[in-house]
């Protein structure tokens, strides 16, 4: 199964995969750990050639290299139906939206009601979410965060109360630009 | 190991993507479920005529969360192994801490990229910079 592209879109997925199997499926998290370069075979017998005559140097060059680079992985899959959904990310802005889509998830598996998904929480969230996502397409176009700005309207009508805030907030973000 | 309690499984956890941190690889898994062993009283067997008995439990279930390193049989020692059970009822709360934890151990992301936004301010000065001085010229 590919990645999705948007975390949105994951969710969305994932979201009406427990709903149809809320006792098999799984939610993983993978965090790696990648060295920031890749060793080439030529530098890998360089290394050896060196560490053979004359160690230190070899391990102190190692030790001034970049910090590796991670990403984030988020998988769902159900074994019974052998359905899987990934998303995937390097930014570490997206972390806590991803943990706070984990709750969403979870409340699900827990088989708690979904209205109260929608609660003052929530609706913050889907608010980060938006500015997120209006920073990231300042450089790519005009496209992405509309849909973004959608999304948190439609999920500001449950929550009636405090959606005039909401909206204001959405509508400034979208002056800015 | 066994289950631990939410408080000891974030101090674990802490400490699992500390350990990471002055390695260059390495991979961190986190999984979350429902929890449906031992859950008689909320979970009826499937019968003929309600096969889906799963997609309507009586009451809320707990989430099981795990974690673990994933080191092989070589790497017995280093291998560790976490798991929890948080309860509905806490179910916010422990995605609030588990945001944090999760936030703070994944250092290795890249940070938020200010570059661009910071390019294009500089680009709307030197526009606005030009323009004065081309009304100043005559």
């Amino acid at each position: 199964m590919p990645y999705y592209d948007k975390s949105e879109d994951w969710l969305h997925q994932s979201a009406l995969l427990l709903q149809a199997r809320p006792a098999t499926t799984r939610i993983t998290t993978r965090y790696n750990l990648k060295p920031a370069h890749r060793v080439t075979k030529a530098e890998k017998a360089a290394a050896a050639a060196a560490s053979t005559t004359s160690p230190p140097p070899s391990t102190a060059n190692a030790a001034s290299k970049k910090p590796p680079r991670g990403h984030l992985v988020l998988k769902t899959f159900d074994p019974s139906s052998g359905v899987c959904l990934k998303y995937k990310t390097s930014k570490a802005a997206e972390v806590g939206r991803l943990v706070q889509m984990l709750g969403t998830l979870g409340r699900r598996m827990a088989a708690l009601p979904e209205v109260a998904v929608s609660g003052g929480g929530a609706q913050d969230e889907v608010m980060a979410d938006a500015a997120a996502e209006a920073e990231v397409g300042v450089g790519s176009g005009v496209q992405t965060p509309v849909p973004s700005a959608a999304a948190a309207a439609a999920a500001a009508v449950p929550a009636a109360a405090s959606q005039a805030g909401g909206g204001g907030k959405g509508k400034k973000k979208k002056g800015k630009r | 190991m066994g289950v631990l309690t939410n408080e000891e499984f974030f101090a674990k956890l802490a400490g699992l993507f500390e350990s990471g941190k002055n390695k260059d690889h390495g991979a961190i898994y986190l999984t979350q479920k429902r929890l449906s062993y031992d859950q008689e009283d909320a979970l009826s067997k499937p019968t003929a005529e309600d096969s889906f008995a799963d997609l309507h439990p009586t009451k809320p279930l707990p989430v099981l969360i795990r974690a673990s390193n994933n080191k092989g049989k070589k790497k017995r020692g280093e291998k560790v192994k976490l798991s929890t059970v948080v309860e509905p009822a806490d179910l916010e709360a422990f995605f609030v801490r588990y945001a944090e934890v999760c936030r703070a151990g994944m250092a290795a992301l890249k940070p938020r990229d200010r570059t661009k936004r910071k390019a294009k301010a500089r680009k709307k000065k030197v526009g606005g910079a030009g323009q004065t001085a081309m009304s100043a010229i005559p």
